[in-house]
């Protein structure tokens, strides 16, 4: 329990100086269930300084981040409100290790359990802001579940009424009005629905109670581009709207 | 290096009659980046064609994709002739003896109701030209060994196109949103290429302007009736033998096509 408090205490450092360290796998064997407990812990420090938990975030939904990753599960993570970002909000590339941002869909929880249709209250388009706090953005699967999957920053755009069909809902990923990576919710598991039962049913595993008014990221609809200063990054997704950040100069 | 057009002719064309697929034209045969030499074996392989009795039906648009372009070093997109014989029914089985290495993607089918004769095309001349959209998947194909291609490979081998698979419900400029329409090609129930309308060109529109104009300064404009492919909203995907394909596009539908095993093929080599 020592060495997993540790090694939490490096990661959120880590995430505090916007420092890259070695990944824990470098000196510490580790399995993924406890990399999730290490996660716990990091996100057990942030609550300490007076963060609060407002939902959930999916990782490894894409065939070809699990191809990558040599996995056949998805991972997830915690949101806190202290890395929700306004729409049209700026940040500070400098505060973060090596941002990347990606377009994704949000889901506004109900709290009520059961079926997407009650567990659902609203949806969103998504930017999510990931940033490894390993070097170079490299890391194993028990390294990166540790590093409570990448998770740095969201953008949530206007909340919409879940529409009738959500698995091809084309999204484009925008820096500075051109289009530079473009995709489909179908990239997210096939349907961004699935990430959601799956992610259910992961939380669900670690005794993670569901809260009204929670997010749920249901995963990348693209591949991830680095944050570059004084850029405008824009999700839009079609049907559902756009959300965006600014990175300050 | 002497250009030849019919040594090139003749090589596609053997690659063709014998399915195994010749070295690549640039260097041997065409002259690197000599575009107009290499739309002159096109024009000869197709003439080729339509003296058979075979029976052009539009076009399709390639290297619409800024990757693709890139990785091509390349700055516009090309164009191949599609042939009547060379469509496959929605839902139809393609023998994989008649292509050399196949590869499936999902575009925007335009179907036009005017002919376009302008050499400069507005996105107005190709709305009102428009009849209907259909959903497409394009079989691409190359004669050229491993795809190892260059622009003028491409170019002089029809943009590298194979067969074609369009849906059968005609839909609307007005129904669809060109430019955010998302686009999931699958095999067995998992999405193996996704994408977007922005992927062709920024929005397929611009890819038949551009085709439009192109083709009107070559003397051969598009017509009313013609078909044309747009261009991949995607990445293309190799085919497997006896795998089926389903491609969606947001508001347009759905069109598959299934390939057999190859089977043919082995009997014919059992004699």
């Amino acid at each position: 329990m020592n060495d997993v408090a540790e090694l939490a205490t490096r990661l959120d450092r880590a995430q505090q100086a916007g420092q890259a360290i070695e990944q824990l796998t470098a000196t510490t064997e580790l399995d993924v269930e406890t990399g999730y407990q290490i996660q716990e812990q990091v996100v057990a420090q942030r609550i300490r300084r007076g963060e609060r938990l407002v939902g959930l975030k999916m990782g490894l939904t894409s065939q070809a981040k699990m191809a990558q990753m040599g996995v056949r599960e998805v991972i997830w993570g915690r949101l806190t409100n202290a890395m929700r970002i306004l729409d049209g909000g700026t940040v500070e590339v400098g505060q973060y290790v090596h941002p990347r941002v990606e377009p994704e869909v949000a889901f506004l929880l109900s709290g009520e359990p059961g079926p997407f249709g009650s567990a659902v209250r609203a949806v969103a388009p998504a930017l999510e802001l990931i940033d490894s706090r390993y070097a170079n953005f490299r890391f194993t699967l028990p390294d990166v579940v540790a590093d409570n999957t990448s998770a740095a920053g969201f953008v949530i755009g206007p909340w919409c009424p879940v529409p009738d069909g959500l698995d091809n809902l084309g999204v484009l990923l925008e820096v500075d009005g051109r289009v530079v990576e473009t995709g489909s919710t179908a990239a997210i598991l096939g349907d961004p629905r699935r990430a959601f039962a799956q992610g259910v049913h992961l939380a669900a595993r670690a005794g993670v109670q569901l809260e009204p008014r929670w997010v749920f990221l249901a995963g990348a609809a693209t591949a991830a581009v680095p944050l570059v200063p004084g850029s405008h990054v824009r999700a839009v997704v079609e049907g559902l709207g756009a959300a965006s950040l600014k990175a300050a100069p | 290096m002497a250009v030849s057009v019919e040594q090139a002719v003749a090589a596609l064309r053997e690659a063709y009659r014998t399915g195994a697929p010749c070295p690549p034209l640039r260097g041997s045969l065409l002259e690197p980046g000599d575009l107009e030499t290499a739309y002159a074996v096109q024009r000869a392989m197709l003439a080729g064609w339509v003296a058979e009795g075979r029976r052009p039906v539009g076009a399709k648009i390639g290297l619409t994709s800024p990757a693709v372009q890139r990785q091509l070093g390349v700055d516009q997109p090309d164009f191949g002739a599609l042939l009547a014989d060379l469509a496959v029914p929605d839902g139809g089985e393609v023998p994989l003896a008649g292509l050399l290495q196949p590869k499936v993607e999902a575009e925007v089918a335009f179907v036009l109701g005017a002919d376009l004769p302008h050499e400069q095309v507005t996105s107005v001349d190709v709305i009102r030209a428009t009849d209907h959209l259909l959903p497409a998947i394009e079989i691409a194909d190359s004669r050229v060994a491993g795809w190892d291609i260059s622009i003028v490979d491409t170019v002089a081998d029809n943009a590298s196109s194979g067969r074609y698979v369009l849906g059968t419900r005609p839909v609307g400029l007005a129904d669809v949103d060109l430019r955010r329409c998302g686009m999931v090609l699958e095999h067995a129930g998992e999405p193996v290429s996704v994408g977007a309308g922005a992927a062709c060109l920024g929005n397929p529109l611009h890819a038949v302007a551009w085709l439009a104009g192109t083709l009107a300064r070559a003397g051969s404009p598009l017509r009313a009736g013609d078909l044309v492919l747009s261009g991949a909203l995607g990445p293309m995907v190799p085919v497997r033998p006896g795998a089926a394909y389903e491609a969606r596009i947001s508001g347009l539908g759905s069109v598959r096509v299934h390939f057999d095993n190859g089977e043919r093929e082995r009997e014919w080599e059992r004699g």
